[in-house]
C-alpha cells in the first residue's frame, strides 16, 4: 500500500530536523576511529598524515615501493620512540633481512625480534604474540615479500589480529610492498626516494625529508574522500 | 673513662630449636582421631608382639612401651591397638617440617618427629612468642610438640626434653640462668646413659646444673669420653653444624589410577588437585614455586618427565595450570596412564620492588608463555632481542632475552650516533658480476637484478679474526645507487662480488 503524502512529508521534514543529530552507523564508526586515541611517532608528517599518530587498536601499512625509500628508517624512528616511552615492540621480520649494527644498541633493549620464513607465517606468530599485554608494538617488516605471499594468509587471522590489537588498544604495522590486507585501518606510501649522500646525513635530517602519501582502500577509509595527497614532513 | 659507643648493625645472636613430637609414629597415625580412647602402637613382625608406645590414656592404665601385646590388652580392656603405617609417618613427618618452615628456613630433620631449627635469622626476642606460635599451628594439625630453645642443638635439644618432662609447651634454656635451669633437670633429661646416670648418682649428683659446674678435667680424668661429651653438651661448648633438610622433594604429590587412563580429561582435574593442594602448602612456608616437575607413567613401563621454569617465581594457581597442563597437551597416549606425579621447586619469593618510573614486562608469566609458544611456530634460535656482537664481522647478530626492566631514558644513549639508512641484509649473498671502470664499479649484474651504477662510495676495507686460523675474513665495500634501482651495499671478497643487501 503506497504511504500517503502527509506521512511522506512528516517524514521528511522529521528528517530535517534531525539531520545534525542523527547519523548513520558509517559515519558513527568513522568517528570513534578519528577519536581512537593515537600513538604519536613525533615523526611530524607521518603524524600528520596519520592525525596524530597511529591509531591504538588497528592496523596501518606502510607502503614502500622499492629500496632506498625510507622503510628501514621509519622502522628504527619507531623502534627508538618505543624504547623512549618504555614500550616493548616486537618485529616479524620475514626474511631475517634485520641487520642489528644499522639500530642504536640502546633502541633494541624493548624490541623483540622474531625471524620468519614466510609472510603467513610471522602472522601466524603475531597472532600468538598479539594476545600478550607485555607488547605495545607490533611491526612486521615484510617488504621483501610478494602479493602472492601475502595471498597465502587466511583472512580470519587478520580479523582475529585486529580484534586483539583492538582489546589491547596495541598498535599494528607492517611494512610492505603493496596492499596486504583489508583490514588495515590506513595506508601510507613513502614517495621520497633518498641519494647516495644520504648515507652520511644525520638521521633526524633525513627523516624529516622523508615524504609521506595516504593512500587508498584501508578499512577506514571513505573512497572519494581518501588520499589527502602528500604532506611533506616539517622539522 | 666512658666507654666508646659501639654503632653499627647487630651482630645476630646464635639460637636453635628443637621440635620434639613425642610418640611420633602414633601422633602421625592417630593425628585425626583416637585420642579419647587408650591407644597403642604395636610391633608384631616378630615373634611376640610387643607395644612400641601408647598414647596417655593408655599409659594411665598401665600401658608401658616394650610390653607384650597380650599384657597390655590384660590391663587395658578398652586398648586399641595399631600397626605402624609409613605413609602415615611420611605425611606427618612432611607437615612438621612445612609448618616449621613457616618459621626459619634452615631446618634439619635429626629423627623421625624431632626437628632442629636455626634461630640465627630471627630476631631472639620473638623466639619464645614464635615457638608457641609454631606450637599452636601444630596442634591444629594434630600433632603435639614440645619445643625447646638453646644456644646450641645440643641445649635446645635438652629444652626440648626437659619441656617433655615438665609437661610444658616451651622450654628455653637461655645462655644468661642456664646452669641455673639444669640445676632442675634430672640426668634422664640429657639422654646419657643408664650406668653414666648411676655413677653420678653415687657421686652425690643429682641435678645437670651440678654436673655442669664440674671442672673438664676432673670429668675427663673420672668419667671419660662419656663425661665429658655430656659436659660439653651442657655447657654448650658443643656445636655442631646443622645438615638442613631438601626441600626439592617436599612438595610433591602423587597419584597412582586404579584404572587405565587414556584421556587427558582425568590427568587435568588430577593436575588441578595437585596444584591446589601443592600451591597452598608452599605459601604456608612464605616461599614460592620457581619450577614444576610433571612425571607422568605408562602402563607399558614407560614414562615422560618435564622440568617447567618460571620467569619469576609465582604462586598463582591459574599461571602454574598453565604452565604445567602444557606437557599434558602434548603427551603421547601410546598406553594408557598409570600416575602422576607433581612436584613443585620452592624458591624465595620476588622481593624487589619494581622502579617506580621505570618500565617494563607488565605479566612475566605471559611472556614466558608467549615465548614458548611462538618457538614452537618459528623455532628457538630466531627469536631474541637483537643485540651488537663485539666484533665488525659483519652478518653477526647476538640474541639476548628481553630484558624484563627497562630503564629510564632520560639520558642521551651511549656510543656514537648511528647516521644514515639502515641496511637490509639478503638473507644469501648474492653473487654478482661487476664490470669496473678506473677500479669504481659501473655495472652490475646478479639474478636479484642488474642496474648501471650512477654513483658508487668506496671502498670501506675492512678484515679481523685473522688471529684465529680459519677464521679470519676481509673485504671491500662499496655504496652503490643504481640508476632505478635504489642504494645497495656491493662487497668485494677473495671469492668474489656478492649483492650483500640494500639501505631503506
Amino acid at each position: 500500500m503506497p504511504a500517503s503524502p502527509d506521512k511522506l512529508a512528516a517524514l521528511a521534514t522529521l528528517r530535517r530536523e534531525l539531520a545534525g543529530k542523527v547519523r548513520s552507523g558509517t559515519e558513527f564508526l568513522e568517528e570513534c576511529s578519528r577519536c581512537a586515541p593515537g600513538e604519536a611517532t613525533f615523526l611530524a608528517g607521518l603524524d600528520a598524515v596519520l592525525g596524530g599518530g597511529f591509531k591504538r587498536g588497528c592496523l596501518t601499512e606502510i607502503h614502500v615501493s622499492g629500496p632506498s625509500r625510507g622503510g628501514g628508517l621509519v622502522l628504527a624512528s619507531l623502534l627508538s620512540r618505543a624504547r623512549q616511552a618504555g614500550q616493548y615492540a616486537i618485529l616479524f621480520d620475514v626474511g631475517n633481512g634485520f641487520a642489528v649494527e644499522s639500530f642504536p644498541e640502546h633502541d633494541l633493549e624493548s624490541l623483540l625480534w622474531v625471524g620468519c620464513d614466510s609472510a603467513a607465517q610471522a602472522v601466524a606468530v603475531w597472532d600468538v604474540a598479539v594476545r600478550d599485554e607485555n607488547y605495545r608494538w607490533f611491526l612486521l617488516d615484510g617488504r621483501d615479500c610478494t602479493p602472492e605471499d601475502w595471498r597465502a594468509v587466511r583472512p580470519a587471522q587478520w580479523q582475529r589480529i585486529v580484534g586483539q590489537m583492538r582489546e589491547r588498544e596495541s598498535v599494528g604495522v607492517i611494512f610492505a610492498r603493496g596492499p596486504v590486507t583489508a583490514v588495515a585501518k590506513a595506508r601510507l606510501e613513502l614517495v621520497s626516494p633518498l641519494g647516495l649522500e644520504s648515507l652520511h646525513q644525520d638521521r633526524e635530517a633525513i627523516v624529516a625529508a622523508l615524504r609521506f602519501r595516504r593512500v587508498g582502500g584501508g578499512a577506514g577509509e571513505n573512497d572519494g574522500r581518501g588520499g589527502s595527497g602528500e604532506r611533506r614532513m616539517a622539522g | 673513662m666512658k666507654e666508646p659507643v659501639r654503632r653499627g648493625v647487630a651482630k645476630a645472636e646464635t639460637g636453635y630449636a628443637v621440635i620434639w613430637c613425642r610418640d611420633f609414629r602414633l601422633q602421625a597415625l592417630k593425628r585425626r582421631g583416637g585420642r579419647d580412647v587408650p591407644v597403642a602402637l604395636v610391633d608384631d613382625t616378630q615373634r611376640q608382639s610387643i607395644v612400641l608406645c601408647g598414647n596417655v590414656l593408655a599409659a594411665r592404665s598401665g600401658v608401658a612401651p616394650g610390653m607384650p601385646t597380650v599384657q597390655a590388652l590384660a590391663r587395658c580392656s578398652g586398648l586399641r591397638v595399631a600397626r605402624p603405617s609409613e605413609a602415615s609417618e611420611l605425611a606427618a613427618s612432611r607437615l612438621l617440617l612445612e609448618t616449621a618452615l613457616g618459621w626459619v628456613p634452615g631446618i634439619e630433620e635429626t629423627a623421625p618427629g624431632i626437628l632442629t631449627l636455626d634461630l640465627s635469622t630471627q630476631p631472639p626476642d620473638r623466639w619464645t612468642e614464635s615457638a608457641y606460635h609454631l606450637r599452636d599451628r601444630l596442634a591444629r594439625t594434630g600433632l603435639e610438640v614440645a619445643i625447646g630453645l638453646g644456644e646450641t642443638p645440643a641445649l635446645a635439644r635438652i629444652a626440648a626434653q626437659a619441656a617433655l618432662h615438665e609437661g610444658v609447651e616451651v622450654w628455653h634454656l637461655a645462655p644468661g640462668d642456664h646452669f641455673a635451669r639444669l640445676d632442675r633437670l634430672p640426668f634422664l633429661v640429657a639422654e646419657c646413659g643408664a650406668k653414666l646416670r648411676e655413677k653420678l648418682q653415687l657421686w652425690g649428683l643429682s641435678s645437670l646444673g651440678a654436673f655442669a659446674r664440674l671442672r673438664r678435667e676432673e670429668v675427663a680424668a673420672r668419667l671419660g669420653d662419656e663425661g665429658v661429651e655430656l659436659w660439653l653438651r651442657l655447657t654448650g661448648r658443643l656445636r655442631r653444624p646443622l645438615c638442613f633438610a631438601k626441600l626439592e622433594e617436599l612438595f610433591e604429590e602423587h597419584h597412582d589410577f586404579e584404572y587405565e587412563v587414556h584421556d587427558r580429561e582425568p590427568l587435568y582435574f588430577l593436575l588441578r588437585r595437585f596444584l591446589g593442594s601443592l600451591a597452598g602448602r608452599v605459601a604456608a612456608t612464605g616461599r614460592s614455586v620457581a619450577a614444576v616437575h610433571l612425571l607422568a607413567s605408562f602402563a607399558d613401563g614407560t614414562c615422560q618427565a618435564r622440568r617447567l621454569a618460571l620467569p619469576e617465581p609465582s604462586l598463582d594457581e591459574e599461571v602454574l595450570f598453565r604452565l604445567a597442563s602444557s606437557p599434558i597437551e602434548g603427551l603421547e597416549m601410546k598406553a594408557a596412564v598409570n600416575g602422576l606425579r607433581l612436584r613443585f621447586e620452592p624458591s624465595d619469593p620476588v622481593a624487589t620492588q619494581r622502579p617506580l618510573f621505570g618500565k617494563g614486562l607488565r605479566n612475566r608469566h605471559l611472556h614466558g608463555e608467549t615465548l614458548t609458544r611462538m618457538r614452537k611456530i618459528v623455532g628457538a634460535d630466531r627469536i631474541g632481542s637483537p643485540r651488537r656482537p663485539d666484533t665488525h664481522r659483519p652478518g653477526i647478530c647476538g640474541r639476548a632475552p628481553l630484558a624484563a626492566e627497562l630503564g629510564e631514558t632520560e639520558a642521551p644513549p651511549p656510543g656514537p650516533p648511528v647516521t644514515g639508512l639502515p641496511l637490509r641484509r639478503y638473507p644469501f649473498a648474492c653473487r654478482t658480476s661487476v664490470q669496473l671502470h678506473e677500479g669504481k664499479p659501473l655495472r652490475v649484474e646478479s639474478a636479484r637484478l642488474t642496474g648501471v651504477v650512477i654513483e658508487a662510495h668506496g671502498p670501506w676495507k675492512s678484515s679481523g679474526d685473522w688471529w684465529h686460523r680459519g677464521q679470519s675474513w676481509e673485504r671491500n665495500e662499496w655504496d652503490v645507487a643504481l640508476l632505478n634501482h635504489g642504494l645497495f651495499r656491493l662487497v668485494e671478497t677473495p671469492q668474489g662480488w656478492s649483492l650483500e643487501g640494500y639501505y631503506d
